[in-house]
């Protein structure tokens, strides 16, 4: 039993790492859809700024928590700049712009080598308290690290979406012409919702660069941006819990599959089991929206659905 | 004068593609994400016949477009038309096409794999223009490119069809209470948006190698191309597509080649600064 225990427990640990990684990603998301109704197609792009800027700057020299402060900074930094040509239009603005940056940024994370070392990527950096957690205990200590983490950020928006400027949020979800009578500054409110989703991105990149201990500009690709979205959606738009619940049992589903044809004869090859992978999340993403759009912990009433 | 001629051919496959891309969105009222990867599917669709039936490449030309438009319209009655009678917004047609983009991409993945493909046509030398080198493909593409943007002007000026499509692209309400068979209508301009598409796929076939992730990468320079020409105005759309595929070309005589479709990205994002509605189009 104790052996079955120990063989399992590593897996376990991992889905757990990577669904906790994945939450605090899809938390930013779900504030930005969720709860402001931005279509953000561009996501992965602040996680790849958060994680790039940590680490470029703590392998020159740069104290851990500065460089994580730094990287959370400046990936709100830049979702403030996507935000002023886009937040004044139409809605489909923000996701065509998004969704270009973030090939903008990989293409420059793959191209420019003086900074970012090109397609070899990144290691060799610190990882937080790592001289004081003995090595064999290292990642249960950061599964402990990174359940706080999203604990905190899970809390932190939980009040932030209670108060007064949450429920500007959620009105500009619903009619923004509403707040915009009543004189809010709709725009600025989109703004601060991008520039806030887009800094829980980046802090979710470097605890991703913490736990893989190697970035490249690979780990970026567009397809991270979507899982964010089956993630929020599955879960539950608008529900902070739904997104925690949705990124286990993506993790859960992704181990799941890269172990089925240990037990399962599967007839495909590995890179078709891939292919098949993502096939499965677009299909996901498009029943849901079509026949069950509130998902497993959302609201009707508190859907981004109607114009 | 060679990036010009290359900027000729991309741009004219940028704006043939990307028409049909704007009068879906200004029709239906929605961003189809998915709208690249029909492009994929037809330069795959063409591969399959041309290589692997072992027809002509102009058969096989003809296969793609109609197989392209049949998945379009089965696309339109499966999922569009029942989300519209559900008064589905925008935002949830948007999710629907992105998730049916990566559907579309995984399975060409999945059957062919992630490896580059071309047709089975004979290898030529190009000839000499003007101490440019010019592929007879480049020629092709830009010859049946221009005899298409000629039919769709024929098409969308002169016949009941046209001229219904751009009144339901004007507005849908109006369009309804004249007595236009609105459904019939969208489904007309799917198959004439996504034909284009299609012709565009197989087109860019030629010119360059067949991959599944092709559609996606022309996707961006697409949205600059309708915006550039202001959405739901095809002839704007082809001279967006033009504007966007020779500023990427001549890119390149500056900046690296990855950086090529970063120049539609930036286009984009000053154009939607400075005038919003497009290089033609009116305040609104």
């Amino acid at each position: 039993m104790t052996e079955l225990l120990g063989a399992i427990l590593p897996y376990i640990t991992t889905i757990l790492l990577f669904a906790s990684i994945y939450a605090v990603f899809a938390l930013g998301l779900n504030l930005e859809w969720g709860f402001t109704g931005l279509i953000n197609f561009g996501h992965v792009a602040f996680f790849a700024i958060g994680a790039y800027t940590t680490v470029l700057l703590n392998i020159s020299g740069c104290p851990l928590i500065i460089s994580v402060i730094a990287g959370v900074a400046l990936a709100g930094f830049f979702g403030f700049l996507l935000g002023i040509p886009t937040l004044r239009l139409r809605e489909d603005y923000l996701a065509i712009v998004t969704i270009g940056f973030s090939e903008v940024v990989r293409s420059i994370l793959l191209n420019e080598e003086w900074l970012t070392r090109g397609p070899f990527g990144v290691h060799g950096f610190d990882r937080p308290f790592q001289d004081a957690v003995p090595y064999q205990h290292y990642n249960t200590f950061l599964l402990i690290l990174f359940v706080a983490i999203l604990a905190i950020v899970y809390f932190a928006l939980e009040r932030l979406i209670q108060s007064p400027w949450g429920r500007v949020l959620k009105s500009i979800r619903e009619d923004e012409t509403v707040p915009y009578a009543l004189g809010k500054n709709v725009f600025s409110y989109k703004l601060q919702s991008l520039i806030i989703g887009s800094a829980i991105a980046g802090l979710a990149g470097t605890m991703l660069a913490f736990y893989i201990t190697y970035i490249n500009p690979c780990t970026f690709k567009p397809i991270e941006t979507f899982y964010a979205w089956i993630i929020v959606i599955l879960g539950g738009t608008a529900s902070n819990k739904g997104t925690i619940v949705g990124a286990i049992i993506l993790w859960a589903f992704f181990s799941g599959t890269k172990f089925i044809d240990r037990i399962v004869p599967v007839p495909f090859e590995s890179h078709q089991m891939g292919a098949f992978r993502m096939i499965v999340i677009g299909l996901l993403l498009m029943l849901l929206m079509m026949y069950k759009p509130e998902g497993i912990f959302g609201r009707k009433e508190e859907l981004a659905l109607s114009d | 004068m060679q990036l010009i001629i290359n900027g000729l051919v991309i741009g004219s496959i940028i704006a043939i593609t990307a028409i049909g891309l704007s009068m879906i969105y200004k029709t239906l009222n929605f961003v189809n994400f998915a709208h690249g990867d029909f492009v994929a599917f037809a330069a795959y669709i063409a591969f399959f016949a041309n290589k692997e039936l072992g027809v002509h490449l102009a058969v096989a030309f003809l296969i793609a477009i109609l197989a392209t438009m049949l998945l379009g319209v089965s696309m339109e009655k499966v999922v569009w038309r029942p989300m519209r009678r559900k008064k589905a917004s925008r935002t949830a047609l948007i999710i629907i096409s992105i998730g049916f983009a990566l559907v579309l991409r995984n399975t060409l993945l999945f059957i062919w794999g992630g490896s580059t493909r071309c047709y089975d046509i004979p290898v030529r030398r190009g000839f000499d223009f003007f101490g440019a080198t010019i592929t007879h493909n480049q020629v092709l593409v830009i010859i049946v490119a221009f005899i298409l943007m000629f039919l769709l002007h024929y098409l969308l000026s002169r016949t009941m069809i046209g001229k219904a499509m751009r009144a339901l692209s004007d507005n849908i309400d109006l369009a309804r209470i004249s007595g236009i068979n609105v459904d019939q209508v969208i489904l007309w301009t799917w198959v004439i948006g996504l034909g284009l598409a299609a012709s565009g796929g197989v087109l860019y076939g030629l010119v360059t190698a067949i991959r599944p992730s092709m559609g996606w990468y022309l996707l961006l320079p697409m949205f600059a191309a309708i915006i550039l020409g202001g959405i739901g105005n095809p002839y704007g759309t082809i001279a967006g597509g033009m504007v966007i595929g020779l500023s990427q070309e001549l890119s390149t005589a500056v900046l690296p080649t990855e950086y090529k479709f970063a120049v539609s990205f930036v286009v984009m994002a000053v154009m939607l600064l400075i005038k919003p509605e497009g290089l033609f189009g009116g305040a609104k």
